[in-house]
């Protein structure tokens, strides 16, 4: 058994990606119950991280930026990891002595956690593993499976903005929502369908658990200007009708139904993949 | 797969700058107390400090309150910087601000409470979503909000998460804006219960719903039998979208665990 990330990311080296990585650490420390004072550190930290990938690991192109997240009760740790030429470790330079460059993003990674480790990944790169003392935080059931591999989805193409995979559910009832509303901003959704958004996912998280082919809730979301597409699973194969009678309310109908614009379901071997469409027709 | 592990940063290679006059200057401070040389160190490293107050992860504070602290972090940084021992002041002085910073936070409480400017910030988001669903006839973008607001779009997100959160927004809440400032949410709401009517509902389902208030049932017909628009929802019960949402989300929960619950009873 391998111990897996509760909080797998996905996501291109864009910067408004990093606003994901915060509010997915925001609906984690809901969830373990950190105080505001280890998210603060924790966000920043992250932020620079993932700031160093946007700003330096690919020399301006694009590129993939992969956050980890594993919850161990006393301890939390964030790997944020590229593909890219790496970040740069030859420290603080002249001109940022002064704090104006850029450059001081690990002094103040180093400062906030209780270790960093730098690896260079499979495929080159750099991995920066931050690990933080978390002594308030709950602990969740770990999130162990036989196989190391995430859930990953078949139909990722050029406009997916995110993949994301969270276990347990109820960490994923805090992050999902949270993404999601992000993503629903980013597709210029009004605050109306920003809520339906939320309000899916909610109904998809709560109703998920029984449906999930591993331990993980994975999706991945495409977004397009008033247009939002979610990907779900991969599921039981079965479930992904099932997931859709599940979320009825009688009076009220087919909650997933009613809040997206359409939906469909396939099939591939053993796995369904549910998919939900959003738009914002105002 | 730890490839290769770098147990502390790199040895900044920026010593030069702090070399040249900068160790005349600390000797003075330290050794002689000469104002005027920490004055000048003051200077020279004060953008160092305003920049760490800028990134550390408390957007919702003033940032002049942050460079404060930051400040106070740099003036202790200059005491007790040993330039005889350290690579440079920056790697010194980068954690003892930071270190600053989190005391002041944490000695002030406000990790305990939801901090006030996120508060506040919240609250002008759903005044300024309800002025332009007034205005335009329906709901606007995060986009839209921050060019009202003159704030990051990324602030306006964080203010809708934010505002599901408050309890002072509860029904029982005072109406902003309202004629009469006795008139809560809660009775407006109420004043539409007249209006309700049950759709066909089985006796168990009748239970479940039972259990919710007739405003949020209410709600939730409007939402998903009528099909209207959240903000078409607040412009009829009088509360803010926001409220709705809110509202919704609570209430679809509550459902969700209720008939669960019925579905485990033997």
């Amino acid at each position: 058994m391998a111990r897996l990330p509760n909080v797998r990311l996905d996501l291109s080296n864009r910067p408004e990606n990093v606003l994901l990585v915060r509010e997915a650490l925001a609906g984690v420390a809901e969830t373990v119950g950190l105080d505001g004072g280890d998210l603060s550190d924790i966000r920043t930290a992250a932020t620079e991280a993932c700031n160093n990938v946007v700003l330096h690991a690919y020399s301006g192109d694009p590129g993939a930026l992969e956050i980890e997240i594993e919850l161990a009760g006393a301890s939390t740790s964030v790997t944020v990891r590229d593909h890219g030429v790496g970040i740069s470790r030859d420290g603080v330079s002249p001109e940022e002595q002064s704090g104006e460059g850029g450059g001081i993003g690990l002094p103040v990674i180093e400062a906030l956690t209780r270790s960093v480790e730098f690896a260079e990944p499979a495929g080159g790169g750099t991995e920066v593993r931050m690990v933080f003392a978390t002594p308030g935080a709950r602990e969740l059931p770990a999130a162990t499976a036989q196989v190391l591999e995430l859930p990953v989805l078949a139909e990722v193409d050029g406009a997916t903005a995110m993949t994301v995979s969270v276990a347990p559910t109820e960490l994923a009832k805090a992050v999902i929502p949270r993404l999601l509303c992000v993503l629903a901003a980013r597709a210029n959704f009004s605050t109306d369908r920003i809520s339906d958004s939320q309000l899916l996912a909610d109904a998809l998280v709560a109703h998920a658990a029984g449906s999930l082919s591993g331990t993980h809730l994975s999706m991945a979301v495409n977004v397009e200007p008033r247009d939002l597409e979610l990907r779900v699973g991969p599921l039981i194969a079965g479930r992904a009708q099932g997931l859709l009678v599940d979320s009825d309310v009688q009076g009220l109908g087919r909650v997933l139904e009613k809040l997206a614009d359409s939906h469909g379901v396939s099939s591939a071997g053993s796995h369904d993949t549910l998919t939900l469409q959003l738009l914002d027709r105002r | 797969m730890i490839a290769s592990v770098v147990p502390a940063l790199p040895k900044p290679r920026a010593v030069t700058r702090t070399d040249d006059d900068s160790g005349e200057l600390f000797a003075r401070w330290q050794e002689h107390g000469d104002r005027t040389a920490r004055e000048a160190l003051v200077q020279r490293y004060m953008p160092l400090a305003r920049s760490l107050a800028r990134r550390y992860d408390r957007s919702s504070e003033p940032y002049e309150d942050l460079t404060q602290v930051a400040s106070l972090g740099l003036l202790k940084a200059l005491d007790r910087f040993d330039p005889s021992r350290g690579p440079s002041f920056a790697s010194f002085a980068i954690p003892t601000i930071l270190g600053e910073m989190r005391r002041y936070f944490r000695d002030s409480g406000w990790s305990l409470h939801v901090p006030r400017g996120d508060k506040e910030r919240a609250l002008k988001v759903r005044d300024a979503q309800e002025a332009f669903a007034n205005e335009h006839g329906h709901a606007p973008t995060v986009h839209q909000l921050a060019q009202y607001l003159e704030i990051a779009t990324e602030a306006v997100i964080d203010g809708l998460l934010a505002i599901q959160a408050y309890e002072s927004l509860s029904l029982d809440a005072p109406r902003p804006g309202g004629e009469d400032d006795s008139i809560t949410y809660g009775d407006a709401v109420g004043q539409e219960d007249e209006r309700f009517e049950l759709i066909e509902l089985d006796a168990t389902v009748v239970a479940v719903l039972d259990r919710l208030s007739a405003r949020e049932r209410e709600i939730l017909r409007m939402r998903f039998v009528e099909e209207l628009t959240q903000t078409q929802i607040a412009a009829r019960v009088g509360v803010s979208q926001m409220q709705v949402s809110r509202l919704l989300r609570r209430s679809l929960d509550q459902l969700r665990a209720l008939t669960q619950d019925a579905g485990e009873a033997p």
